[in-house]
């Protein structure tokens, strides 16, 4: 039942822009840094649909309206809906946000997503698969759901395992920030473009009139620029992360963090050991896993396994780190979670394997992705299937 | 994600531009809107449907240490030394064969070093259990699926050098060498095999005299013919070996012994009086050095002998449990110390032929369900390869034996790492016919994959027909395959002698069926019965017996016209080689079909049970014993040969679920099975 409120969200919360063969998609909640509601979440994934069909289409421009391109889901919003019904109208979002994960990352049509301020999470989930992410000197990018008693989702096992080296295991389970200049060097962004040159970048891709994505980038070209990767940056410890997030378990991990970091002060080391400390054990093991796994599957099979995974966050039954997450971060921001089990050791594989099965319901099923068969893909969609 | 650099991407699409301003790498929205003069890769996963879980039917066929194998394949994957290449928008990894045989020693060592840097190898010597085997077995899989110079080398390593320190070996050698090996402080490796010597061990000429004056032991290989050969690891990179030697004590020769031998100082030096040549270059292993040694009176500390059978005391006296200096190692012992490490190593062997096979297969098919040839109609879409019913039979009953194959590699591993004093001798029997069973369908797979491919299978990139030349091999190393044949066959006549003679029931080796009436089958084969595991079952079984039978008045024969025992074996080939594969066929199905017991009704345990019928219905069309000695009449054969071809299409809409759950990451295939138009675009081949 659609309210009235609903339908008014649904058509103000992402603004459309049509210029010429291009349409610009605008995230507008800008209070709520553009965190996903589901109306957001469906409007987009009808215009992404249209699109696909509409010859008058060649280029999608996706951008946040205010300081930042998109916080993530609105899981607030999902805890709330589970407290209100039941798991299930909670896990209706992410049905839907995964549909539309699955659509941009197999589009027919070039998206290029102005990455301009926060982008995290579920944000990711609407830029990262698709063809072109542009960065700036304002992003920041994070995938925070360790902290939140969660995992990297919305398809986040297929393009973090695919980062160079154990880059992904470090960005997914410490979901530790990265800046537009790390961004592009690791190839979350393809490219960097200074803020005061968006308008023209945008400008300049309004008179598209291709989806031939070798014009689109030479487009970009004009604007972007190689940023400065500063030397503190978590890129120029590769050789570490390597080492140390290569290994075969959590536990294993943070012991050969441990021992890396013995007998230097060093600020980075320890940071990291922190926020891995700091996450929820759970969330840790089934991320380390997911993203392994995720290694070895096109983006369909990491999003219908994280929507598995996600499920079973949602139903509660296997772990209740999500709703504690949410309450110590989101609502009573002590940030002080309870996790449980509170330690790494207290959770064996067999525990971990659970979250992996289908739900144990005869009236749930697993996400059914939409039939891409009667589109021919363009060559990059074709490699992630 | 793309790899390339800004720049690189930026003047190779300038560049792109150029040449492409009138094309576009688009056709949007669908084949309505323009005609395609040009083919476009269509992906498999979008038009083929897949009605059972992917991720249990892996688990059937990997059963154990998944998230282990994908730890094993990301760290491949995620390092460039690993060589990753980019190939229509997917990155493989895969050693380059393009490489001198000098530069992929170096790599197979280097990549050596950084799995065991990354903790691969942790407690492969220094912890023991089923569950430590198990995970090695594993990690061999995993290795071997990207190269299998890789596994061998490591396999020599551990299994063959490290295994001859564990099961030869006392407390004195394990304490001393054990952890070393692990940590690759030292590397092993295992000089048994002679220029004059392979499988006849007992005929080896190097000889070891004990010299009580130093309590040492003189090392000498006395002629040409004696120097070890295809020594793995010898060439270039090991530091010991544990050789095979005759054991001559005061002017006695007490039999094959085995001893360490040091080759090399930790600079990589070859040790004086130590001789050390290259095998050459191979028709493929070439990752492996292989090396040839002859020792010229080299001293070694009398501790150096592996004692756990026999020993010398320091003023010469020979101490041995076993009086006969033949039997030392070759009776009692056969199937427990001496063959141990040699048993491991034909599982191994086992399983990664069905792993290669898996790699092929899954290649094979990925392409024949996206390339087109040919149209049924004229001017009508070319048809998919797989769409051909001859496309069919010639790939889908390879994919039916290699479920099947997998089932029973799986059933040897759980075997083997539960072996216990009295399974020892099932377990060589069954290794031994699994080997030669598994290396030959391997070999055949591959033939019939690269065929399959057209010319795209005779590019090294594709694999299918290099990976012939990698695995060739295994029909020879650690037994040869038709004298692992014979001597299934002799172990099984051993059994059918002592049930008849002491009027005693069949026991063990699954012959228990011949204490019961011989079969009748049924008149009329219908599809159903053709269908049933029981008509299965009872049809390879029939041919086991009667080829039993068969051998043993064959032998009998032989023996009371006065042929010597031996020689009787040599004159039975045939048979023997018959009923090796009668015994491996019938036992492979009861594994399958066992592992098919465990499967939950529905789409899942469909599939497998076509699959297992399929691969019976082609055992019986394949062999021509079923014809020959009328298992089958004539028109019963062909009523197996149409359902086999029933079958092949009856399983066609499955096969890319089929070859997905082989679990071989896209990364360790090749190009022609994905994106092949892209992977040839001249784009690609200018970047």
């Amino acid at each position: 039942m659609a309210s009235q409120n609903s339908v008014m969200a649904y058509n103000d919360q992402v603004l459309v822009e049509e210029k010429s063969l291009t349409r610009i998609l605008v995230l507008n909640r800008p209070k709520q840094l553009n965190a996903l509601s589901y109306p957001m979440i469906s409007r987009l994934l009808d215009l992404f649909v249209a699109y696909e069909a509409d010859p008058n289409v060649k280029l999608i421009i996706l951008k946040g309206n205010g300081r930042a391109f998109c916080a993530g889901g609105d899981v607030a919003a999902v805890v709330h809906d589970i407290r209100k019904a039941n798991w299930k109208s909670g896990a209706q979002f992410f049905t839907k946000e995964f549909t539309l994960n699955y659509v941009i990352a197999t589009y027919t049509k070039p998206q290029v997503s102005i990455l301009n301020g926060i982008v995290m999470g579920g944000g990711n989930g609407v830029s990262m698969h698709g063809r072109f992410r542009v960065a700036t000197e304002t992003s920041v990018f994070a995938m925070p759901e360790t902290a939140l008693g969660l995992f990297p989702d919305i398809g986040a096992s297929y393009f973090l395992s695919r980062l160079p080296g154990f880059f992904g295991e470090y960005v997914g389970l410490t979901g530790a920030r990265l800046d537009g200049a790390e961004m592009l060097a690791c190839g979350l962004a393809t490219h960097f473009v200074p803020a005061t040159k968006l308008s023209l970048l945008e400008e300049a891709l309004y008179k598209v009139d291709s989806s031939d994505s070798n014009i689109i980038s030479a487009i970009i070209d004009c604007y972007s620029q190689q940023p400065y990767l500063k030397d503190q940056s978590a890129y120029k410890r590769l050789d570490v992360i390597d080492r140390c997030f290569s290994r075969k378990t959590v536990e294993d991990i943070l012991s050969a963090l441990e021992r890396e970091s013995m007998g230097k002060a060093d600020d980075w080391i320890n940071n990291t050991i922190q926020s891995l400390k700091k996450a929820s054990p759970t969330s840790l093991k089934i991320s380390l896993r997911s993203i392994r796994e995720g290694r070895i599957q096109g983006v369909g099979q990491c999003l219908t396994r994280e929507f598995r995974m996600v499920c079973h966050f949602m139903e509660g039954k296997l772990s209740k780190d999500f709703f504690e997450g949410c309450r110590a971060i989101l609502l009573d921001k002590d940030r002080n979670p309870k996790w449980e089990p509170a330690r790494l050791e207290l959770i064996s594989e067999g525990m971990v394997e659970q979250f992996f099965s289908r739900m144990d319901d005869e009236e749930w099923d697993d996400l059914k992705l939409p039939s891409r068969s009667n589109f021919v893909l363009p060559r990059h969609a074709i490699a992630k299937l | 994600m793309s790899s390339e650099s800004p720049t690189d991407r930026a003047s190779r699409r300038t560049r792109i531009l150029s040449n492409h301003l009138t094309t576009s790498d688009l056709q949007v929205g669908g084949n309505s809107l323009q005609s395609n003069i040009c083919l476009s890769y269509s992906p498999p996963e979008l038009h083929e449907k897949i009605e059972f879980e992917v991720r249990k039917m892996r688990e059937l066929l990997d059963v154990h240490n998944l998230q282990d194998r994908d730890w094993l394949f990301g760290l491949m994957m995620q390092s460039k030394l690993f060589n990753p290449q980019e190939k229509g928008g997917k990155v493989f990894v895969m050693p380059d064969f393009n490489h001198t045989k000098e530069q992929q020693r170096e790599m197979t060592m280097k990549r050596i070093e950084y799995l065991l840097e990354r903790g691969v190898f942790d407690g492969w010597l220094t912890t023991r259990g089923p569950e430590t085997e198990m995970r090695k077995f594993a990690f061999m899989e995993t290795l071997g699926i990207f190269d299998q110079s890789l596994a061998i080398k490591i396999g020599v390593h551990f299994f063959l050098w490290g295994g001859a320190i564990q099961f030869f070996g006392t407390k004195r050698h394990h304490d001393k060498w054990l952890r070393d090996t692990e940590t690759y402080r030292i590397k092993g490796c295992f000089a048994m095999t002679e220029l004059g010597h392979g499988s006849n061990v007992r005929g080896i000429e190097t000889v070891a005299t004990y010299d009580p004056k130093t309590d040492e032991f003189v090392i000498t290989t006395p002629c040409e013919s004696a120097q070890k050969y295809w020594i793995g690891g010898a060439a270039n990179h090991a530091t010991h070996t544990v050789v095979f030697s005759q054991l001559n004590i005061n002017g006695r020769n007490q039999g094959v012994h085995a001893f360490i031998v040091q080759l090399r100082d930790f600079d990589g030096n070859i040790c004086p009086n130590i001789r050390i040549a290259d095998c050459g270059h191979k028709i493929g292993l070439n990752g492996v050095d292989n090396g040839r040694i002859w020792f010229d009176n080299v001293r070694i500390p009398r501790e150096n002998l592996l004692n756990s059978v026999a020993d010398v005391t320091p003023d010469g006296q020979y101490k041995s449990a076993i009086q006969d200096p033949d039997q030392v190692i070759f009776s009692c012992c056969r199937f427990a110390a001496f063959l141990a490490p040699l048993t491991s190593g034909r599982v191994t062997i086992s399983l990664s032929a069905i792993y290669s096979a898996q790699i092929g297969l899954a290649i094979a098919i990925r392409y024949a369900l996206s390339r087109r040839a040919f149209s049924f109609v004229p001017n009508e879409p070319e048809v998919l390869l797989l769409d051909y019913p001859s496309h069919q039979r010639r790939l889908l009953p390879l994919v039916a034996k290699t479920y099947a194959m997998t089932c029973a590699g799986n059933y040897l591993k759980k075997m083997y790492v539960k072996r216990t004093p009295e399974s020892n001798k099932t377990i060589h029997v069954v290794s031994s016919g699994f080997k030669a069973v598994l290396t030959w369908h391997n070999m055949r797979t591959l033939q019939e994959c690269r065929e399959a491919c057209g010319g795209q299978g005779l590019k090294t990139e594709n694999q299918v027909g290099h990976l012939k030349g990698e695995y060739d091999v295994q029909s020879t190393f650690e037994g040869d395959n038709n004298v692992l044949m014979q001597q299934v066959s002799k172990a099984l006549l051993g059994e059918f002698i002592a049930a008849k003679k002491k009027n005693k029931p069949f026991k063990g080796l699954g012959l228990e069926y011949m204490n019961e009436p011989w079969p009748v089958i049924p008149s009329q084969l219908t599809s159903d019965i053709l269908r049933s595991s029981n008509f299965q079952i009872t049809t390879l079984r029939l041919r086991e017996r009667d080829l039993l039978n068969r051998f043993a008045a064959e032998m009998s024969q032989h023996q009371s016209s006065g042929v010597n025992k031996e020689y009787a074996f040599a004159l039975g080939y045939q048979l023997a080689e018959d009923l090796g594969r009668a015994f491996s066929d019938r036992i492979i199905f009861e594994t399958f079909l066992n592992d098919e017991g465990t499967v939950s009704t529905g789409p899942m345990k469909d599939v497998v049970g076509k699959l297992r019928s399929l691969y019976a219905l082609t055992c019986m069309e394949e062999d021509a014993a079923f014809l020959r000695y009328g298992y089958l009449s004539t028109e019963k054969a062909a009523a197996v040969r149409a359902e086999v071809a029933k079958l092949c299409s009856e399983l066609r809409p499955h096969a890319l679920g089929l070859v997905s759950s082989f679990g071989v990451p896209g990364a360790f295939l090749s190009p022609i099975a994905f994106n092949w138009i892209d992977s040839n675009a001249w784009s690609s081949s200018s970047a």
